[in-house]
């Protein structure tokens, strides 16, 4: 039965997904009887865990909804790696749904052994005429090229953007008909993607019937080269023309970009016309875009032109806990606070700070807190790559110690000045590839054996020695930046 | 007469067990995480040398080894267009040196990764702070996971030779191990530049690799 069922469904996924997807992640699994007793099961074996996660991931919902159409009921579908995994009873198998795949992803890395070797989709049984209505809104979903992450719910507001959220909002409630176009501008990494996605969201979660469609600005340009080598611009027009919502992102690359202008522009006169809703991002105001033709600027002013700024350092800490939050992380205000106090231009670089974070605590297996989260920014904060060079390491260690720098060169061998120059030497070895000679070379002539001496009586010292460790330390530091 | 010697070299593939991994315990974990998972994108960097390149070429390895497509590109070779292949680990190279047009090519790759399922997997001389790269690419950059290659301790370069020197059939002295980093650049291109020179002179010369035939190709002017 369950065969007859896999013959369906690749026939169905066949005709719904294009040839190269099918073909590399469809064709490749195997289908055996799944043990589902009573119930219809669908048992597949994917070729590694790579396949594995990427079916659950993207087709297994639309597998089961197949079935649900196939079978009446949802079936019990297990997609497992083959061997090992097809030896391991059914009983032993972790329910997990396909619908989430952070909450997969997750499991994941707490229980490998089980959920890599296999995982069974156990959903309750349901009548198959439901899912397909959602089927079909998925399928209207997926064209928009939306992102479901960016909503108004998780976007976070402060003095930076919240006039640019209110005609967000506002747009979101009356598409076409409040501020056409709605032109969004700032920085890079402000969040301009974050708020119009949020607004094609919430116009979808309003009507779902709503023609619409996300496309970055070099897409359209891929567009307008493909429709040229197709000779299909009757499609290409008659396509964007159809939208109820154009989103477009990044218009500054339209930059001399001439027909891809022409055909914008007419789409855009199309558009408003029929009181469609354009919504535009740009890095700077409409007026200091280059290479834009003047009729498309001067249009883009028929609506309302919104600024994002930066954020200020509270709300960058806001956005942080609200990336936590999302993410499940627990992430306490000093932690965030020192992240936002070090990253201040944009926000993506907060986020990838974040993700160090986590990923240094999550390698080292222990919680979140201050100390370990300096450690885990030491490179990230540190902005320039280090070529140091002997005379910078001789300068900031003379300074240190309160010596001349002149005594790294001199033959005086005073504790005071020795030690603080051996030290020097010890920190030039350490920290660049130079080779002994060349640092002896650079300390007044001295012989490489001098430095070899050096570096072995500071390495020495510095373990019963903890004020000559912790000097190490800060200047260690202080070199690296 | 002199013995030529054919330009072939026998140096293992870049995989994850030839590399020392030293102190870059945590960036080998999340690499071999983004052989066969959907995890964020990563940026390596560090200063020449350091093993970048081996570090994308064992992970595109190891990815393709474990089913997931796969493939390292040099920032330099990369045009105006990024493979689209869904799935895809893309490795690229010293993104610092990518041309205007590829790194318009990047800058799409970014934004088209999350429906492809791509993963980004980069390296760079520096950390995105102080890339010369467009904005908008800098900041996505940024948002990786961003690890630092951190340099290997001297034993760890020692081992490192050693390895190598046993790879090629090669007899290796520790005195001349010693003596290189004692007295030379410490930095793994030069170390491996020397060795080079020692390979190609031994088997010229069939003399094992020893102090006196490294002193004999220093006073010919070889650079250590």
């Amino acid at each position: 039965m369950s065969r007859e069922f896999w013959s369906y469904c690749l026939s169905q996924l066949e005709q719904e997904l294009p040839p190269q997807q099918f073909n590399t992640w469809i064709k490749t699994l195997h289908a055996e009887d799944g043990d589902g007793g009573e119930s219809p099961a669908l048992r597949l074996i994917a070729p590694n865990r790579f396949v594995q996660q990427w079916v659950r991931e993207r087709y297994m919902r639309r597998i089961v909804e197949l079935g649900a159409a196939f079978f009446g009921v949802e079936p019990a579908c297990e997609l497992a790696l083959p061997a090992a995994g097809a030896a391991r009873p059914a009983a032993a198998l972790r329910p997990a749904t396909v619908s989430a795949p952070r909450e997969a992803a997750v499991a994941q890395t707490e229980t490998p052994a089980v959920s890599m070797a296999s995982d069974v989709a156990k959903l309750p049984p349901r009548r198959a005429e439901p899912e397909r209505a959602v089927s079909s809104e998925a399928a209207a979903y997926d064209k928009t090229r939306l992102n479901r992450d960016f909503t108004f719910n998780n976007l976070v507001t402060g003095r930076a953007n919240d006039l640019a959220r209110a005609a967000a909002m506002q747009v979101s409630q009356n598409p076409g008909s409040s501020y056409n176009p709605l032109f969004v501008y700032g920085g890079v990494g402000l969040g301009k993607t974050h708020l119009i996605h949020a607004i094609g969201n919430e116009i979808f979660r309003r009507n779902p019937r709503a023609v619409i469609r996300y496309v970055h600005a070099e897409d359209y340009y891929a567009d307008v080269v493909r429709a040229y080598q197709q000779k299909s611009f009757d499609v290409f027009k008659r396509y964007y023309r159809s939208l109820d919502l154009l989103l477009i992102d990044d218009i500054q690359f339209f930059n001399n970009k001439n027909r891809t202008q022409e055909e914008f522009f007419h789409a855009f006169n199309a558009l408003t016309e029929a009181k469609k809703q354009i919504i535009i991002t740009c890095d700077t105001y409409p007026k200091d875009v280059q290479g834009l033709e003047d009729r498309l600027i001067s249009r883009f002013d028929w609506g309302l032109t919104v600024q994002i700024e930066p954020p200020e350092l509270e709300m960058r800490v806001a956005i942080l806990k609200k990336k936590a939050e999302a993410d499940r992380i627990d992430l306490s205000d000093d932690v965030a606070f020192l992240i936002a106090k070090n990253l201040r231009s944009n926000v993506r670089e907060l986020e990838g700070a974040l993700k160090k974070v986590v990923a240094y605590v999550r390698f080292h297996g222990k919680e979140i807190t201050l100390e370990l989260a300096k450690e885990a920014l030491k490179d990230l904060l540190n902005a320039h790559n280090r070529q140091l060079t002997t005379e910078h390491i001789q300068k900031t260690v003379a300074d240190y110690y309160k010596i001349k720098v002149a005594d790294m060169h001199s033959k005086k061998r005073t504790r005071v000045i020795a030690r603080p120059r051996q030290v020097a030497m010890f920190l030039a070895k350490d920290l660049t590839p130079l080779s002994l000679p060349a640092i002896g070379e650079a300390f007044g002539g001295r012989d490489h054996t001098t430095v070899l001496h050096a570096c072995r009586t500071i390495a020495e010292l510095r373990l019963g020695d903890p004020q000559l460790n912790h000097d190490l330390h800060v200047l260690t530091q202080v070199l690296r930046g | 007469m002199k013995q030529l010697v054919l330009d072939i070299t026998k140096d293992a593939p870049p995989r994850f067990d030839n590399f020392i991994v030293g102190a870059n315990a945590a960036l080998v974990a999340a690499l071999r995480e983004r052989a066969d998972t959907l995890a964020d994108h990563l940026l390596l960097w560090g200063a020449h040398g350091c093993g970048r390149s081996h570090l994308l070429e064992a992970t595109t390895a190891a990815a393709r080894d474990g089913g997931r497509p796969a493939i390292a590109i040099d920032a330099r070779e990369a045009g105006a267009c990024l493979p689209e292949d869904e799935g895809l680990l893309l490795a690229i190279d010293n993104v610092g040196a990518l041309s205007e047009t590829a790194q318009i090519a990047l800058f799409n790759s970014f934004n088209r990764a999350g429906s492809l399922g791509q993963t980004l997997l980069l390296s760079a001389d520096r950390p995105p702070l102080g890339l010369p790269l467009r904005e908008d690419l800098r900041t996505r950059i940024g948002q990786c996971l961003v690890f630092e290659v951190l340099p290997l301790a001297d034993d760890e370069r020692a081992s490192i030779l050693h390895g190598m020197a046993e790879r090629r059939g090669l007899r290796l002295d520790t005195d001349v191990v010693a003596y290189l980093l004692r007295h030379g650049r410490r930095d793994m291109p030069s170390l491996l530049a020397v060795m080079d020179a020692l390979d190609a002179s031994s088997l010229e010369q069939k003399r094992p690799i020893t102090l006196p035939l490294l002193r004999e190709l220093m006073q010919r002017g070889l650079d250590i």
